[in-house]
């Protein structure tokens, strides 16, 4: 059963095939690229520095997300949302975003849609349709809810963005990184907001993400070597980090 | 000041001995008690030793950032009311916005001027608002006679004296700080941070709603209809405390069948303290805390309708044997469905071996189904089961255990969550015992 309703509170999804590299890299030398980010780039709109993104990834009761991710494919459903300063709840905001991000060995495409915090216990019982777009990851998306999949991890980070207009090129810096489970029993209309915890573990270093469409220019080739001599480029997505701690399977990482 | 704040007390963590000397003479000049930690995890052991007023936090700091210490303290709801002040060298906006978003009051650049400190620090502590409800002794163990007891610990004189008017023909009033009497009524003000200190066994507490604000499902107001409200409300406290005690009872004769055996005697009552440890790591309240503990230390009381022998038998059980074993819950649901206000229990006693993927009995319940006290009660029941050395095996380390417990997650049997809060609170434990602390 689908609420028109629901359907008809989401915006429209954009689809785009990027590539992505993520480093993780001590403080100083995040510094030093986001310096070089700032002066080739603008300060991302979406991105206000130093804001909260807490982010609730869904799992299925088999972990099936967490091992096609461990492969190096899988459709990943997430929900984020921004705050001033740290929650200690998820789903708390009038308006959040339903993430669905696949990556395939050399590629990942994303789709977002807009939503509301109560809303999101409807869609986790398959009472929303996404509307497909250009790439199909909604279809895809409800055979994971049908499959029971629900909020097991939150990620909870300060982001600082650059991008080209865009998002042709996109170069992010997150602080602070938290991982915690989060204890969902049900998807009941009252299971939100949820109380976030325990914390599974801290990120001491900085996570510094690449992302970008088509060929990069010369100065962001550049910065991608710097990178890449300089810090472990080879770092395991957020939410593969956070399952593997939330497993008791941290020790791969 | 409040009459209950005798002395403000700051903790400063800084590095730098010189300049923690300097912070220190500064602020004991001042009237405050100060004490320094000089890495992140002194602070900490500090902060939440003892519960300061208010936090000077440096950045830099030879174990970890002040950032790393400011989180730690506002994600852990015993700290988290404390305000916190960032002393720091770096100036950069994005420092300054960083620490404040990490929860930090405010964040002065080093050199400050000593003026400036003290302004900032005043200005901290007055928007804290942070009014501590009096430290109480435990309830005495006399009997009651004559009115129920009451403190009443609002910040403004007048209203205090205005509640203690209207308060006063039905309750006795009892002057703060009073030593070794039996509360039974606590008003403060809304803002007032008392939960913390306040276990089952406190007195009932009434939060007075602000002057000119109307009631709200968590705060009263401060008119006529308080003696009223403020009687029902120790009334139904009191009430609680008989069915609590009717439990206890209860309780006292499952211990009495546990401790015939001696390779399970004190598991329960290790299973409803790490049980309760989970309830906290996940930030549930209090009532659910007492209904998770109660309902851990019954959830096996089926067994007493069982034959002794199969209950203590250690080999291994025939077909048979395991499907009588496996109806203690549903026995243990039967022998407590008649007692009505252990009503709340009834999961707990019955579904504590269900799993999550439906593999469990005696339902066969699946993940929706089971409630999170069920999940945690399970959780604790395992881990305690696998500390204690048994026929077949010997009783396993705490990381062994853990691990099991993680296997089982896996496999989709056990709460992920649970199990991760469990996992945090062995490390603390195991951090606590490697320091020494």
């Amino acid at each position: 059963m689908t609420s028109d309703m629901q359907t008809d509170r989401l915006a429209q999804p954009e689809s785009v095939p990027r590539h992505e590299d993520r480093f993780i890299a001590s403080e100083e030398l995040a510094r030093l690229v986001m310096r070089t980010a700032g002066s080739h780039l603008q300060l991302a709109q979406d991105d206000r520095p130093y804001q909260w993104s807490t982010t609730a990834y869904c799992d299925t009761y088999d972990w099936a997300i967490y091992r096609a991710a461990e492969a190096g494919q899988a459709l990943r459903l997430r929900f984020r949302e921004y705050h001033r300063t740290r929650p200690d709840e998820a789903f708390t905001s009038a308006r959040l975003w339903l993430e669905l991000k696949e990556d395939t060995i050399d590629m990942s495409r994303k789709e977002r849609f807009e939503i509301s915090g109560d809303a999101v216990p409807a869609f986790l019982r398959g009472e929303t349709t996404l509307s497909d777009g250009r790439s199909g990851l909604g279809k895809k998306a409800a055979e994971l809810v049908q499959a029971g999949a629900r909020p097991v991890v939150v990620t909870q980070y300060n982001r600082l963005a650059y991008a080209a207009p865009g998002d042709r090129i996109r170069i992010t810096a997150d602080h602070n990184l938290i991982y915690l489970a989060v204890p969902w029993t049900t998807n009941a209309d009252d299971s939100v907001p949820i109380r976030i915890g325990p914390i599974l573990a801290r990120e001491t270093d900085v996570v510094i993400e690449m992302k970008w469409v088509g060929e990069l220019p010369n100065w962001a080739e550049e910065l991608h070597g710097y990178l890449r001599e300089r810090a472990p480029a080879d770092r395991p997505s957020k939410f593969v980090v956070a399952m593997r701690h939330l497993l008791g399977e941290a020790k791969k990482s | 000041m409040n009459a209950m704040q005798s002395e403000t007390s700051v903790v400063v963590v800084e590095d730098d001995p010189a300049s923690a000397d300097v912070l220190q003479r500064r602020l004991q000049a001042n009237g405050m008690s100060v004490s320094v930690g000089r890495t992140g995890g002194d602070g900490l052991a500090l902060i939440r030793e003892l519960h300061p007023d208010l936090v000077l936090l440096d950045v830099g700091l030879p174990d970890t950032d002040g950032y790393d210490v400011c989180l730690q303290v506002k994600s852990d709801s015993a700290t988290a009311d404390i305000p916190v002040i960032f002393l720091s060298a770096r100036g950069d906006v994005f420092d300054k916005v960083r620490g404040l978003s990490c929860g930090a009051s405010d964040y002065l650049t080093k050199p400050f001027h000593p003026a400036e400190l003290l302004a900032r620090v005043d200005a901290v502590l007055s928007q804290s608002r942070r009014v501590r409800g009096p430290r109480l002794s435990k309830p005495a163990e006399a009997a009651r006679v004559g009115r129920p007891t009451v403190i009443v610990a609002l910040a403004d004189a007048s209203r205090r004296e205005r509640a203690e008017l209207i308060l006063g023909p039905k309750f006795e009033i009892i002057p703060i700080g009073a030593e070794g009497r039996a509360v039974d009524l606590l008003i403060v003000d809304s803002d007032a941070n008392v939960a913390s200190q306040m276990g089952s066994e406190g007195p009932t507490v009434l939060r007075v709603a602000p002057a000119g604000a109307p009631a709200s499902p968590d705060t009263v107001v401060l008119n006529d209809e308080l003696a009223r409200i403020a009687d029902l409300a120790v009334r139904e406290h009191q009430l609680g405390r008989d069915v609590d005690a009717a439990a206890d009872a209860l309780i006292a004769l499952a211990m009495a069948f546990e401790s015939h055996d001696r390779s399970t005697a004190g598991h329960s009552e290790r299973v409803a303290g790490r049980a309760v440890a989970i309830a906290k790591a996940l930030g549930l309240d209090s009532q659910t805390q007492q209904t998770i503990r109660v309902g851990a230390l019954l959830r096996d009381i089926g067994n007493t309708k069982l034959p002794l022998g199969l209950v203590r038998s250690r080999g291994e059980l025939t077909p048979v044997e395991r499907t009588q074993i496996e109806q203690h819950p549903a026995l243990g649901q039967e022998l407590l469905a008649a007692f009505r206000p252990l009503a709340r229990l009834l999961p707990i006693v019955r579904s504590h071996h269900e799993h999550l993927d439906g593999s469990g009995y005696p339902d066969g319940l699946k993940a929706p189904q089971i409630p999170l006290e069920v999940r945690i009660v399970a959780v604790a029941d395992r881990y305690e089961a696998l500390r204690i050395a048994r026929a077949d095996r010997p009783a396993m380390s705490a990381d062994a255990a853990v691990q099991i417990l993680q296997q089982s997650v896996q496999r989709g049997e056990l709460d992920a969550a649970v199990v991760a809060a469990l996992a945090a609170g062995v490390r603390a434990h195991d951090r606590g015992e490697a320091t020494g602390s």
